[in-house]
């Protein structure tokens, strides 16, 4: 048995495709190949389900120890980590939770693991500068419509269903915390990071759009026209200004950039 | 700015402890129960290998007070999938902020087909898997521009077709591709329990000239075997072993690894004394049998 073989066999039996490596290894003067086979098979399935437990301490908070880990190994058994940290594991459970019965029909799971994950992702993403309200008061007003946001690398935002910005903090401090799980809600998340400290804020859904557009590159122009469809045409504006105001003040803007003379660009 | 510790000469290391960050104030802030206790601290590199945030400014602040060894689980030495050199860049990268007395990961190979198992997987002790792993090895010396250590992992199951002990297998790795060993003496103990064979045959045939550290940590005995679960205190039989390992090899660097179950850093910082301690006394008998 060749080398690229072997260790086909010996991933395959612990992935619980094949029990064919079993014929070609050995146990112990005490124990048989198939019992210490099993120590690398409880090994691999729990380090990897104590990893996400640790990566999504809300979502295990929420659904209780071995909920959790009933699901964490069929989540593994489904997607198989190809990330050489352990800590990127996780990266596709939020959309497992959104898609597999019966984790799906709980929408609390797939947004309880979706905050999880941008919190942990916001940790120890990129460090940036973060722009301040100066840099936007430095652009001349003709070229206001120009603007255009670097946002914070650290900054994730996604909508949610269920209030797990609330709940969450709630369950850290007491698992068995009582929830209203029929509570269901309309807003958005943004986890970003400032120095160190790990911050989220909620926000209504036109404010949520208009963040979405100026990460695709829309100017302030083209989001006070968005904003302005979302409400009436004569809030719109200032109710863009505002948005943007908190996000300097937040600090989850990287730089103001613009047409005009003096931009970061 | 103060000079950073030297960390060129790796056989003035001294006594070291992996760095946990359970005890990130207590190094920061100078906790007396680490000063003159710890010479050193090893890191995981893979939680290091990161674009920002807190761990990565912490290790550089840590960096700036004592040595720093690099210790990875992913460079899956032994894999027959292609070298991952996107990994290879980041680690590359980190050593070049670090400046790491080591580079080390471990014997073993992680997964193939793309997927990572998360796990020290064993290897058949075969003439083809010597080959690979002597080349791959020094690729990645190459590559990184320095020689690198690799570490008996601990095993559960052996091969068949195994053709030579695992001892033979490293050393054999060492002399082909020029690199280092990281010696875990409680993974000796570990395998020899689990495979049968007297742990001091292990440690009398690696060369002493290529033993760059020693790994020294617990285990949970379960009767027919041993794991090796790095959350226990090191075992009265493994410092027996430690104690032969520093008779044959001379001093050596040596680290408390616990992995999990972290205790306070007082409790390590004895146990890195007590390491001390054994080293010494071993030292003492070679000179007296001198």
């Amino acid at each position: 048995m060749d080398l690229a073989r072997a260790e086909r066999l010996f991933q395959d039996g612990l992935l619980g495709r094949s029990r064919d490596i079993l014929d070609r290894v050995r146990g112990n003067a005490r124990e048989d190949a198939a019992a210490m086979f099993e120590i690398y098979r409880n090994a691999y399935r729990s380090r990897l389900a104590e990893s996400l437990g640790v990566d999504f301490s809300g979502l295990k908070a929420l659904m209780g120890g071995q909920a959790f880990d009933r699901m964490a190994r069929a989540y593994i058994a489904k997607h198989p980590s190809r990330h050489r940290s352990i800590r990127w594991a996780g990266r596709d459970l939020a959309g497992f939770l959104a898609a597999e019965v019966p984790h799906r029909d709980d929408p609390w799971l797939a947004d309880m693991a979706r905050f999880d994950w941008a919190l942990a992702f916001a940790f120890d993403a990129p460090d940036a500068p973060t722009a301040a309200l100066a840099d936007l008061a430095g652009v001349p007003p003709e070229f206001w419509g120009s603007v255009r946001l670097r946002f914070h690398p650290t900054l994730d935002s996604f909508r949610i269903t269920t209030p797990v910005d609330e709940a969450r903090p709630r369950l850290l401090a007491n698992p068995g915390a009582a929830l209203d799980r029929a509570a269901r809600c309309e807003r958005a998340l943004m986890v970003w990071r400032i120095g160190h400290d790990v911050k989220f804020r909620a926000t209504d859904l036109p404010e949520h759009q208009a963040m979405q557009a100026m990460q695709d590159g829309a100017t302030f122009g083209d989001m006070c026209e968005l904003v302005a469809r979302a409400l009436d045409q004569e809030a719109g504006p200032l109710r863009a200004a505002q948005i943007l105001q908190g996000w300097l003040e937040w600090g989850i803007v990287a730089a103001v950039e613009h047409d005009g003379p003096g931009s970061a660009v | 700015m103060a000079e950073r510790p030297s960390a060129s000469d790796v056989t003035s290391l001294g006594f070291g402890l992996g760095l946990r960050p359970q005890h990130y104030p207590a190094i920061l802030n100078g906790a007396p129960e680490i000063a003159g206790a710890v010479d050193w601290f090893e890191i995981l590199s893979e939680n290091y290998m990161v674009d920002g945030g807190r761990p990565l400014a912490t290790l550089m602040a840590v960096r700036e007070r004592y040595p720093i060894v690099m210790h990875g689980v992913s460079l899956s030495i032994g894999s027959t999938d292609a070298l991952d050199m996107d990994y290879l860049a980041r680690l590359k990268h980190l050593a070049a902020r670090v400046e790491p007395a080591i580079i080390s990961d471990h014997l073993c190979w992680t997964g193939v087909a793309g997927i990572n198992m998360h796990d020290l997987l064993p290897l058949p002790l075969t003439e083809e898997a010597l080959a690979h792993v002597s080349a791959r090895v020094d690729r990645v010396q190459s590559f990184l521009g320095r020689a690198i250590a690799l570490e008996n992992a601990s095993t559960y199951v052996t091969f068949a077709q195994d053709a030579m002990p695992e001892w033979e297998f490293l050393a054999e790795v060492a002399r082909r591709s020029g690199c280092k060993l990281l010696l875990d003496v409680n993974n000796v103990h570990v395998s020899a329990f689990n495979h049968d064979f007297p742990a001091t045959d292990y440690i009398d045939a690696i060369p002493r000239e290529a033993v760059a550290y020693i790994h020294l940590a617990g285990h949970e005995h379960n009767r027919t075997y041993i794991i090796d679960t790095h959350d226990h205190p090191v075992a009265p039989d493994v410092w027996r072993l430690y104690g032969h390992a520093i008779r044959r090899l001379g001093a050596v660097a040596t680290m408390i690894e616990r992995d999990d179950k972290i205790p306070p850093l007082e409790e390590l910082t004895a146990e890195l004394a007590h390491a001390r301690a054994v080293a010494a006394a071993a030292l003492e008998r070679t000179a007296q049998v001198a």
